[in-house]
């Protein structure tokens, strides 16, 4: 068993930062959108809890940016130049998780500190880090005061189609973070990419000539 | 006329028909004027003749339509009246002194009779004049109402005291009409403090104007009056409301501030380019055409009807030039009159925020008639939730009563798939355990053969090197 340094503390930080965030936004958000079916804290704690952890998630971001511009690790986001490279790469790994790990196929992919992310996890966290996230934050931010940005959210169709792009996000962030954490959870070990986005360091099992059983 | 009345009248003997009127009544003031003399010893000789005969309760004059117009003046109050220094032939110029009292001059109506004296006002209020002409009142009264008012139904001219002087409420003339909400008022927060502390609470004019009077529903002309006097009220509501820059522009004050108050959304038509209200063209009443055109059953505008009523009036100006502009209200005058102390205002975001929340169950879809008055038409309360109006009601959205129901759904639905996802990943993958342990099995099998295979190979190949 090799122990393989992906995650430095930058991303850990972020990654957690954002996750608790998140977690935290969607329970708020519920509690905003929903009030007539939660009331765990008042509508205007959540509302003002809300703002101000979109605004240290969006701080937050800027730190993972930060990181991933200013430093070689930015390799990992790079895409896939080659489409049939691409799409093989894809195919083998859907091919894994929706076959291939019941039999205890071993996972196509690879892990190396350039290259931690499989094809679809790199096409999906460009998609999600790149567009969707700052889409969330940019509505976010024009909800939390939309007098003061009322040229912006007029611009892009009026406030109830700013605030039905951000609850689309949200519905579709709310499905991301269970299905990711499944997904994390099919590492060697239920819990090895857990503890590797804790430690930094994951866990890769010795390559048997012949795969291995999971 | 004009000229006397900037002089207040004292120039009245360089007019001949004057001294005509002063040679008549002076003869008559000399035997009947001797009590209308005590209490007018401020006035003129001329007008203590004209009432000497005009303070005494007579049976007035009949006019064509059968009313009676009193002819009687009160000397008292004349003289404790803003015109006291107005000759009584400033504003009665076209009676003759010769035949006055003498000859009948037919009159049709009350109506007609103030009419007719309005030039008097304008000659010396102009600038007052000009603002009642641009005010709902005219416009009312352009449009042939016979109820609105002129300017002698709210001033008596005889009686007209000056704005300072702080007179009980109940002689404000506005209650003429809108008895109701002045009742309301009087009861309000704005009324009792009237009545305790006088002038330092509003009354009608001091939110409504008194001359340029204007629908209360059009513009923000009540929002604008409330914050004169409620400086810091953005700033206030800054301290604890959420977007509340947002709060201001899209809900009327009463809505919180008249808890008791019945309230709905009031989507008004607005251009987007002149940045402005609608307004109805006088004489082209396209509103209610096209919306009776659209709601032929009378079940209130919905989604698909309200998006073509847009698309019509923005085939006359131009796409995206007409939008709705939505805004929490209350549902009538008497409701916006029911304003009661700060600490009973509603603060409780539940009021508004939740789904089924009372004041979006009412809906209505409002221009600004020619007189500025609103003209409304019904809209069902679904348009609020549904995933179709939102381009048309793009402008208006509160967060849980109006969210867009189909979005419920869509969160319900990826909930369950992203649940039933790894549920069933993880129950295909258990259920594959027997057919993974074997094939792991296999594979342990055939990587020990295979190492045994080359432990063979690699003994032979140590044996033939030994040989």
């Amino acid at each position: 068993m090799q122990k393989l340094y992906i995650n430095p503390l930058p991303v850990r930080i972020w990654h957690w930062t954002n996750a608790f965030g998140f977690v935290l936004l969607i329970a708020t958000g519920l509690q905003i959108r929903y009030l007539d079916l939660i009331q765990l804290v008042s509508f205007r704690t959540a509302v003002v809890a809300h703002n101000w952890i979109g605004f240290v998630l969006i701080a937050n971001f800027f730190v993972w940016l930060s990181f991933y511009l200013f430093t070689d690790k930015i390799k990992v986001y790079h895409p896939e130049l080659s489409p049939m490279k691409y799409f093989r790469a894809s195919f083998r790994q859907m091919q894994f998780y929706g076959y291939g790990i019941f039999k205890g196929d071993p996972n196509p992919h690879h892990p190396s500190a350039y290259r931690k992310f499989n094809a679809l996890q790199s096409m999906m966290y460009q998609i999600i880090m790149m567009l969707l996230v700052p889409l969330q934050f940019f509505t976010g931010v024009l909800l939390w005061d939309v007098s003061r940005f009322s040229a912006m959210v007029e611009m892009f169709g009026g406030v109830r189609v700013v605030d039905t792009v951000h609850v689309l996000l949200f519905i579709l962030f709310s499905g991301f973070i269970i299905v990711h954490v499944y997904l994390a959870s099919l590492g060697h070990t239920p819990s090895a990419h857990f503890k590797a986005m804790i430690t930094g360091y994951e866990e890769i099992e010795d390559e048997p000539k012949h795969g291995t059983s999971s | 006329m004009n000229a006397l009345c900037t002089l207040t009248g004292r120039l009245l003997p360089t007019r001949p028909k004057s001294l005509v009127l002063l040679g008549l009544f002076a003869l008559v003031f000399s035997v009947a004027g001797t009590q209308a003399h005590a209490e007018g010893s401020e006035l003129a000789k001329e007008e203590l003749a004209c009432l000497s005969c005009h303070d005494k309760v007579g049976p007035g004059k009949t006019l064509e339509s059968g009313e009676i117009l009193s002819l009687a003046i009160s000397t008292k109050a004349y003289v404790e009246s803003m015109h006291k220094e107005t000759s009584c032939e400033d504003c009665h110029s076209d009676i003759d002194a010769k035949t006055h009292g003498k000859k009948i001059t037919p009159i049709k109506s009350k109506r007609d009779f103030t009419l007719s004296m309005r030039e008097s006002c304008r000659a010396c209020h102009k600038k007052n004049f000009t603002q009642y002409e641009d005010s709902v009142h005219a416009a009312l009264i352009k449009d042939g109402s016979k109820e609105a008012p002129l300017c002698s139904d709210c001033h008596n001219p005889h009686t007209v005291r000056s704005t300072k002087t702080v007179e009980p409420i109940t002689a404000t003339p506005c209650a003429n009409c809108h008895e109701n909400i002045f009742k309301a008022y009087a009861k309000d927060v704005h009324g009792l403090a009237r009545i305790a502390n006088g002038k330092t609470a509003p009354l009608c004019a001091d939110c409504h104007k008194a001359h340029n009077v204007q629908a209360a529903s059009l513009g923000s002309g009540i929002k604008d009056a409330c914050l004169s006097c409620h400086e810091n009220a953005v700033g206030q509501h800054k301290d604890w409301l959420p977007n509340a820059s947002r709060h201001f522009e899209a809900i009327s004050c009463p809505v919180c501030h008249a808890p008791t108050a019945q309230r709905r959304v009031n989507l008004r038509l607005y251009d987007n380019v002149a940045m402005k209200q609608i307004s109805e063209k006088a004489g082209v009443p396209q509103f209610e055409k096209r919306t009776q055109a659209a709601d032929t059953k009378d079940l209130g505008l919905n989604e698909r009807a309200l998006w073509s009523l847009l698309k019509e009036f923005n085939q006359d100006g131009g796409e995206g030039k007409t939008v709705l502009r939505g805004r929490l209200e209350v549902l009538s005058g008497v409701d916006a009159h029911q304003l009661s102390e700060k600490s009973k205002a509603v603060r409780d975001c539940k009021t508004c925020h939740q789904k089924g929340a009372e004041p979006f169950q009412s809906v209505t879809l409002t221009i600004a008639g020619p007189d500025g008055r609103p003209i409304r038409h019904g809209v069902q309360q679904e348009v609020l939730t549904s995933l179709l109006a939102t381009e048309s009601v793009r402008g208006f959205y509160a967060i849980g009563s109006t969210r867009i129901k189909l979005l419920d759904t869509l969160l319900i639905m990826v909930m369950l798939g992203a649940v039933s996802v790894p549920i069933g990943h993880m129950t295909i993958k258990r259920l594959f355990k027997s057919v993974r342990e074997k094939l792991a099995a296999e594979r342990i099998a055939a990587r020990s053969g295979t190492d045994d295979q080359d432990s063979a190979d690699h003994r032979r190949t140590d044996d033939d090197a030994s040989k």
